[in-house]
């Protein structure tokens, strides 16, 4: 009988939806966490560093970090040119945070106004749109990026351009297919019943219920465009030489790999980390929001 | 009759996709690029030498007739010659690479699949088992590490370490073939594995499933007739789909493992300013792929016989 009085005090409602509610948020607190702190970290790269990332002093090359045998000149060490790697790490945060921003919110925007479009207007049009879409899944964005970096050089608004022209389409395809289901619903038939515009359709019935679609892929894209800007800076197609970010450094790593493990490992974990964040947060946000898309990817 | 109708139309599109891919290179080319800039050496040439360099590319031409002349050429099968080398044929250059590229894909998906698919089911048919955990463990991991990097760690590890693998290169055979495989296949590996563990649960739990356990056939069967080959269509569909992230990550991996590929003759003419050899490898590869998702859409009517009974 004892057990059972300790049941009902433990089953009661209001306790009971608060502990829920609570333990929902867990997931999401460690890479939140993570979030913050990358975004702190570049944004307040100059607070925050202890040397000019780019400063090359060869008296303190491959320095081990603090936690290695190092000094704390040099909390993270220094890579085969003497430069601080966690100045560098700080830096390489900005160069990321600036590419995800550009590209994730300019590629949701506009491959979101395609999908309403194509999906919206159908028919020749929207077959058309739909092709073009189709030429993502026809030629790797690497190859553009050599392709660009053959023209005009390595730089950073290069990978943004190619970045965006990679990833709008994944938007388009999920609204477009959501779109196709919504425009058979009551809700959208009694909207164009009472003659409502297309544009008003769009803003008012099609986007709020395409919504979560779209936040959700952006956090997954987040990862994808993180590591896809490290990939294209590792084949030197990315940003510049003389700019800090995290695939550049694995490139210039990877000579003094057998001596020295940090100027790999160091970079090479951030970027390991951040997608997992990116990842685990777009995990979260699509079983909170949306099961239907576990197959996303 | 439909279906030949319907391989000619996908014919005409993957014929269209390419076409599309050669004007957007030719177009990005010509008014991005500057090859009288890049090519010749900056200081010491004169502006009547320029000239003469732009007379002697076509590149004075107006851009219609320059786009006519590339596609014609193009359609003699002539793809341009390199700027280096002593003027070899870009095609042939790419001939003797593409073998070496095609090798490390197939592979990489033959480990992935090799791997993942049972994986998956395992972990579907004992879901919160301890399988199941690391599968999806694995699947977290895998999907967040940056090939590139996991090369270098291994190449680290288990050829400079160990001594077990050549660093690179492909003149080992087999033995070179297996740490770049890995690298390519990881992130393929982690999508067949997750599509296959969800394709499972959900065909386990269908009617005909039930029915033919009903009518007392063994679990194996069930299984592998009723289950595996349903949950395994999605499969294809995916494994077509990602071939343009697939060649795309050969390019990384073959720069990684020094693997003499086509990615890798990209990257090294990019370095070494020929142009020409940037463009027919581009045009080659992506021409490749609009063929390769072809013949899986194609063959996919063969897979699966709703498609083929449907308007599609």
């Amino acid at each position: 009988m004892a057990a059972g009085t300790a049941d009902a005090v433990e089953f009661q409602p209001g306790m009971r939806r608060r502990r829920i509610r609570w333990r929902r948020y867990i997931g999401l607190s460690v890479p939140a966490l993570i979030a913050l702190v990358v975004l702190i970290a570049g944004v307040f790269a100059e607070l925050l560093q202890t040397h000019d990332p780019e400063f090359i002093d060869l008296a303190a090359r491959l320095a081990p970090p603090v936690f290695d045998g190092g000094t704390w000149a040099h909390p993270l060490g220094t890579d085969e040119l003497g430069r601080d790697i966690y100045s560098r790490l700080l830096h390489g945060a900005r160069v990321s945070l600036i590419v995800v921003g550009i590209v994730v919110p300019g590629a949701a925007l506009f491959g979101t106004l395609i999908g309403l479009v194509s999906g919206w207007v159908g028919g020749m049009t929207g077959q058309i749109l739909m092709r073009v879409v189709d030429l993502q899944l026809a030629l790797p964005a690497i190859l553009f990026a050599v392709l660009m970096a053959s023209l005009v050089g390595p730089s950073l608004t290069n990978v943004i351009v190619i970045l965006l022209f990679w990833t709008w389409p994944s938007y388009s395809r999920l609204v477009r297919a959501d779109v196709l289901s919504l425009r058979e619903r009551d809700f959208v038939t009694a909207s164009r019943a009472v003659g409502a515009a297309p544009t008003w359709i769009m803003r008012k019935h099609l986007l709020p219920n395409v919504l979560n679609t779209i936040v959700i892929v952006m956090t997954l894209e987040v990862a994808l465009v993180v590591l896809a800007e490290a990939a294209l800076s590792f084949l030197s197609v990315g940003v510049p030489p003389g700019t800090s970010s995290w695939g550049r450094m694995i490139t210039e790593g990877r000579d003094t790999m057998n001596v020295a493990w940090w100027p790999i490992w160091l970079p090479g974990l951030t970027l390991l980390i951040i997608s997992l964040t990116g990842n685990l947060m777009g995990d979260w946000l699509r079983d909170a929001l949306d099961p239907r898309l576990r197959n996303l990817r | 009759m439909q279906f030949w109708n319907y391989l000619i139309i996908r014919l005409i599109q993957a014929i269209f996709v390419t076409l599309l891919v050669v004007t957007i290179v030719f177009f990005v080319s010509r008014l991005v690029g500057n090859p009288e800039e890049t090519m010749l050496p900056p200081l010491v040439t004169s502006t009547e030498d320029k000239e003469r360099f732009r007379e002697l590319l076509g590149l004075n031409d107006p851009l219609h007739v320059q786009y006519g002349n590339f596609l014609l050429d193009l359609g003699k099968g002539d793809f341009g010659t390199s700027w280096r080398g002593g003027g070899t044929s870009t095609l042939d250059s790419i001939g003797d690479r593409a073998l070496n590229t095609v090798k490390l894909g197939v592979a990489g998906v033959v480990f992935a699949l090799a791997l993942a698919v049972p994986l998956g089911i395992i972990a579907a048919l004992r879901r919160g088992t301890t399988v199941d955990w690391l599968a999806r463990f694995v699947a977290v991991i895998g999907q967040a590490t940056p090939s590139f990097w996991l090369g270098l760690m291994m190449i680290f590890f288990f050829s400079v370490q160990l001594g077990w693998f050549p660093t690179g290169g492909a003149e080992e055979g087999f033995r070179s073939l297996i740490l770049p495989a890995i690298a390519l296949g990881l992130f393929e590996l982690v999508a067949i594995m997750r599509l296959t563990r969800s394709g499972m649960i959900e065909v386990m739990d269908t009617d005909f499933v039930r029915t033919a356990r009903a009518k007392g056939l063994s679990e194996r069967t069930v299984i592998w007739r009723h289950g595996v080959r349903h949950a395994l269509l999605p499969v294809v569909t995916m494994l077509g789909l990602s071939l343009g992230r697939l060649i795309g990550g050969t390019v990384i991996i073959e720069m990684v493992f020094a693997w003499p590929g086509v990615g890798r003759l990209i990257i090294d003419s990019i370095l070494k300013n020929d142009f020409p050899m940037v463009q027919a490898s581009i045009i080659v590869l992506a021409a490749s792929i609009a063929l390769v998702n072809l013949f899986v859409d194609v063959s996919y009517r063969f897979i699966d016989p709703r498609i083929r009974a449907g308007a599609a």
